[in-house]
């Protein structure tokens, strides 16, 4: 048996797991294939076989003030705990790749578990303590909760990154005289600028996506995208609901989207010699 | 430096951390110690409660079988997932990472994408494959073989179905990123000497990966036992999970302390086997999955 | 050594010049685009619109339509105040969004008679009206009010409308004959397993169950029974819808031939058109409802709403719409021949031949009955 050839046994087992892959990417993208193409049926039932072609239930769309409100909502949340989780992941995972102080353990698993613990637990948790405490929900909250759900993803984001920045950048421009704060500004943050990016993107989807969490924490009469469409989903699905995931893939698919691009373009600007890095 | 503060000063550091502590100590850790004093309190009647301390709600929980089913069968539920999750995710992860293919950004990428999508999306969507006019059904009965629908949708079937939707990204993340970190040069030691694909593949690749799949079957199996929304779409009453008892104790029954109660035993319990996780393989492999 | 370190601290200024750059524009860009989704800040304009709004939670669908057709858009045209509206498919959704909101966010709700009436008045979250302000309640069946004014003496709600949860069954598939010999045992007949349905919700399961056992509504002696009732129409159902929509969703795609329901919903599925035949059995389910101002709302504004509402011409409208008759007491008004059609109408105005829920009795056993209820439908 020669090295590096593949023998029959192994070109089985590799065509199987081709298959398998194939099978496993079909079951993750066929779902949505068939609601997107549904959100274009003329039919006012939303189901199969089509009865023809239609933009309809996306004028439908357009006309719903509380979908456009829900739209908005979340649009602002996402946006707000995109900026405000950026900022503080990059300072957390700052400290705690360049600094040594005590806790620092405890605090690296603590920063992590908010993506671990179900969100119905966070949510619930959350919720007494403000009625323990007789506070009533307001928007203040809900954004700082998706703030805590989105943290452990930039920090860890943001951290990796840092680990592959040469302190010595630093500690050259601090010896030339910069302020602790500029050379933070001046060296640090531009070569992280790729993991922020990142970072902020995925803490915006994250935002923008909550479910479960966001069903205990919003305040009165606050519906964001996922809570308003599972609300309607409540009633029936109709093509409008269809047409509603539509462009919320568009959405959520299209930033990150345009966001990698912007970030390849940067990263191609500054340098090649830089490791290319993942959009996520 | 001005003052006589070093390079790496840990008050410097103090100030760092300081908003990221505040939301942690406010948001997370508050909440579950509160959470845990609450399940001391006495209902009275929908939505009201006093302070009095109590056991009634332990003793509840202890003695009524009705949750002993529940959390019993969520662990289950959960276990399946996260074993279908390992079993389909570790493929994909494989044939990536060890594919030739030039385009290997654009499967990974399609891996990040379901990421992007909503869940609440990506979870109805399931209603248009599986409901009486959903794909499945509209295509059998045309070609014949079936006259009746098929109910598919509100089963168990369908929730873990949504489940393993939701979570194979993570499984396959996980496991792609420990096939990464494993060096190739292993592999091609074992070949050169003598091994078939297969037998490297036993005695190298796959115990060298086994840490992302643990750490991807935890993940799986902690955020599968902890879900709420996909049995609610896509399970009859029947396949509620533990957290669905959780929302309805607390938002129908308006029962707080009894849901305090539930959440208090369902992050116990999973922190439970978090902890033998960890005990066993730390906790870097997670945050190297999460960060992707 | 020296050398090379500020070689590379030159070239990372160069780098930081161009990462600046491009990070401008990356942001002018995102600003570009939020300007031009035509985004606005939601809290400003909450804010600043909180003094000519009044808000109002009801049950969506072809009601909510009726009332905001015929009632709100004529009032929001005549006085400017805007009414903002939010939906429900279960009361119990609202009272829980209430009880964890600060007072004023919510203010008017359409809520569903005394045995609801009597949990907000036990939560404390009940506002006291000032009758004087809301003239068109002369006009209001008394029988209606009396409920309402034996639990509180100053009111916190109107009276609105009231209708029946009957049952509905497809005439295509069940005769009205078979229907009316049967009556709430058709819920249990086996021969429609898989295709009944059923409001999820404790008090309609419990009320149908004791019809079925022959035991009095608001006495139950046997709960035993009537749980074991409850299971098995839980097993011939196809699925408990939790909102009119859904509803009317099953019923007129025949996904479902038969189900307890609510008797406007009907009346509107049989103005389409839908093969839907509908009855009150002996002991049907009754309720009124009642608009329902809480605690910490703008008084004055939501009594001008209500008693625009009120309005004989307004309330015949919405009533036509929502196919519910209205709390007008047909001897003093004038009410049209459509509304006298109505199921579960009563022209006498004595409200004799309905059978309410007892509020007290129901909200005594409310706790434990829900908690049953809820386990039930998870199947145990």
């Amino acid at each position: 048996m020669k090295v590096g050839r593949p023998n029959k046994e192994g070109r089985w087992a590799w065509r199987l797991t081709g298959f398998v892959t194939l099978c496993v990417y079909i079951f993750m993208f066929a779902p949505i294939v068939a609601t997107v193409i549904l959100s274009f049926n003329a039919s006012m039932f939303g189901g199969f076989p089509m009865t023809g072609f239609s933009l309809q239930w996306y004028g439908k769309l357009m006309a719903n003030e509380a979908v456009l409100a829900a739209f908005r909502t979340s649009l602002w949340i996402a946006l707000v705990t995109a900026v405000v989780t950026t900022a503080i992941g990059v300072v957390t995972s700052f400290a705690l790749v360049r600094f040594e102080f005590p806790g620092k353990q405890t605090l690296s698993t603590l920063v992590i578990l908010p993506a671990l613990v179900p969100e119905t637990i966070l949510g619930v948790g959350l919720l007494v303590l403000i009625k323990a405490v007789d506070q009533p929900r307001t928007m203040l909250l809900l954004v700082l909760g998706h703030i805590l759900l989105a943290v452990p993803y930039v920090v860890l984001i943001t951290q990796a990154r840092m680990v592959g920045i040469r302190r010595v950048y630093e500690e050259a421009a601090l010896s030339l005289g910069a302020s602790r704060f500029s050379s933070f500004r001046e060296i640090t943050l531009p070569l992280l600028i790729p993991a922020v990016v990142a970072g902020a993107l995925l803490a915006f989807t994250i935002s923008f996506d909550n479910t479960s969490a966001s069903l205990f924490w919003r305040p009165a009469g606050v519906e964001t995208m996922p809570t308003q469409i599972l609300s309607m989903l409540k009633i029936s699905i109709s093509p409008e609901i269809n047409a509603l995931g539509t462009v919320m893939i568009l959405v959520t698919v299209g930033i990150p989207l345009i966001g990698g691009l912007i970030l390849q373009s940067l990263t191609r600007l500054k340098r090649r010699d830089e490791p290319k890095e993942e959009a996520r | 430096m001005k003052n006589r503060w070093t390079l790496y000063d840990p008050r410097l550091a103090s100030m760092l951390i300081a908003p990221v502590l505040l939301l942690l100590i406010f948001f997370l850790v508050l909440p579950i110690a509160v959470m845990a004093v609450y399940t001391f309190f006495t209902f009275v009647t929908a939505g009201v409660e006093t302070s009095a301390l109590t056991a009634a709600n332990w003793h509840e929980f202890l003695t009524d079988s009705y949750y002993h089913g529940f959390l019993l069968k969520t662990l289950r539920v959960g276990a399946m997932t996260a074993l279908l999750c390992g079993v389909l995710g570790y493929f994909p992860a494989y044939f990536i990472w060890a594919t030739s293919f030039k385009h290997k950004w654009l499967l990974l990428l399609l891996l990040i994408v379901p990421f992007w999508i909503s869940f609440t999306i990506r979870t109805f969507s399931w209603i248009n494959i599986l409901g009486e006019q959903g794909v499945i059904n509209v295509a059998l009965i045309r070609m014949g073989i079936i006259s009746e629908p098929l109910p598919m949708l509100y089963t168990e079937g369908a929730v873990i179905m949504g489940l393993l939707h939701f979570l194979l990204p993570y499984m396959i993340l996980n496991v792609y990123v420990s096939l990464e970190s494993i060096d190739r040069t292993l592999i091609a030691a074992a070949r050169s000497m003598g091994c078939t694909s297969a037998q490297a593949f036993r005695e190298v690749t796959l115990p060298l990966s086994l840490p992302g799949l643990a750490a991807g079957l935890l993940l799986c199996f902690v955020l599968a036992a902890g879900s709420y929304v996909t049995p609610q779409l896509l399970g009859s009453g029947r396949d509620a999970l533990f957290g669905n008892l959780i929302y309805d104790t607390i938002m129908s029954e308006l029962n707080w302390p009894m849901g305090a109660t539930l959440s208090i035993v369902l992050f116990v319990v999973l922190g439970f086997f978090a902890a033998i996780y960890t005990r066993y393989m730390g906790m870097s492999q997670i945050v190297k999955g999460l960060g992707g | 050594m020296k050398m090379s370190t500020t070689k590379r601290l030159e070239r990372l200024h160069d780098r930081y010049a161009n990462g600046d750059l491009s990070r401008r524009t990356f942001l002018s860009l995102t600003a570009v685009a939020a300007a031009s989704a035509g985004l606005s800040m939601p809290w400003m304009s909450q804010a600043l619109a909180a003094v000519e709004q009044v808000r109002f939670d009801g049950w969506g669908g072809t009601v909510q339509e009726a009332i905001d057709k015929y009632a709100f858009q004529p009032y929001t045209a005549k006085t400017k105040i805007k009414v903002v509206q939010g939906t429900f498919g279960d009361e119990n959704e609202i009272i829980t969004k209430i009880k964890t909101a600060k007072p004023g966010d919510f203010q008017i709700v359409h809520s569903s008679g005394v045995n609801y009436y009597i949990k907000y008045v036990n939560a404390g979250m009940n506002s006291e009206i000032n009758e004087a302000n809301i003239p068109n309640m002369a006009n209001v069946l008394q029988p209606m009010i009396e409920p309402f004014r034996k639990l509180t003496p100053k009111l916190s709600a109107v009276p609105y409308d009231y209708g029946t949860t009957g049952i509905a069954y497809n005439t295509k598939v069940i005769s009205p004959e078979e229907a009316k010999e049967k009556g709430a045992g058709l819920l249990l007949d086996k021969k429609y397993a898989g295709k009944v349905g059923g409001y999820a919700d404790m008090t309609t399961r419990v009320w149908y169950a004791a019809l079925a056992t022959g035991q009095d509504p608001n006495n139950i002696k046997d709960m035993e029974t009537i749980w074991a009732k409850v299971r098995e129409t839980r097993d011939l159902a196809k699925k408990f819808w939790s909102s009119g929509a859904e509803l009317m969703d099953l019923l007129s795609k025949g996904e479902i031939v038969v189900t307890d329901a609510w008797s406007g919903r009907v009346a509107a599925l049989q103005d389409q058109g839908h093969p839907i035949g509908y009855l009150d059995p002996a002991g049907s389910y009754a309720w009124m409802e009642d608009m329902l101002i809480l605690k910490g709302s703008p008084m004055a504004e939501c009594e001008e709403l209500i008693n625009f509402m009120l309005d004989p011409a307004t309330s015949i409208a919405v009533a036509e719409g929502q196919s519910y008759p209205p709390s007008l007491d047909p001897t003093k008004v004038k009410l049209t021949e459509k509304i006298e059609k109505l199921p579960a109408f009563d022209k006498t105005g004595s409200m004799k031949a309905l059978t309410f829920a007892d509020p007290v009795y129901w909200a005594t056993n409310e706790d434990a009955w829900t908690k049953q209820w809820d386990r039930i439908a998870k199947g145990a």
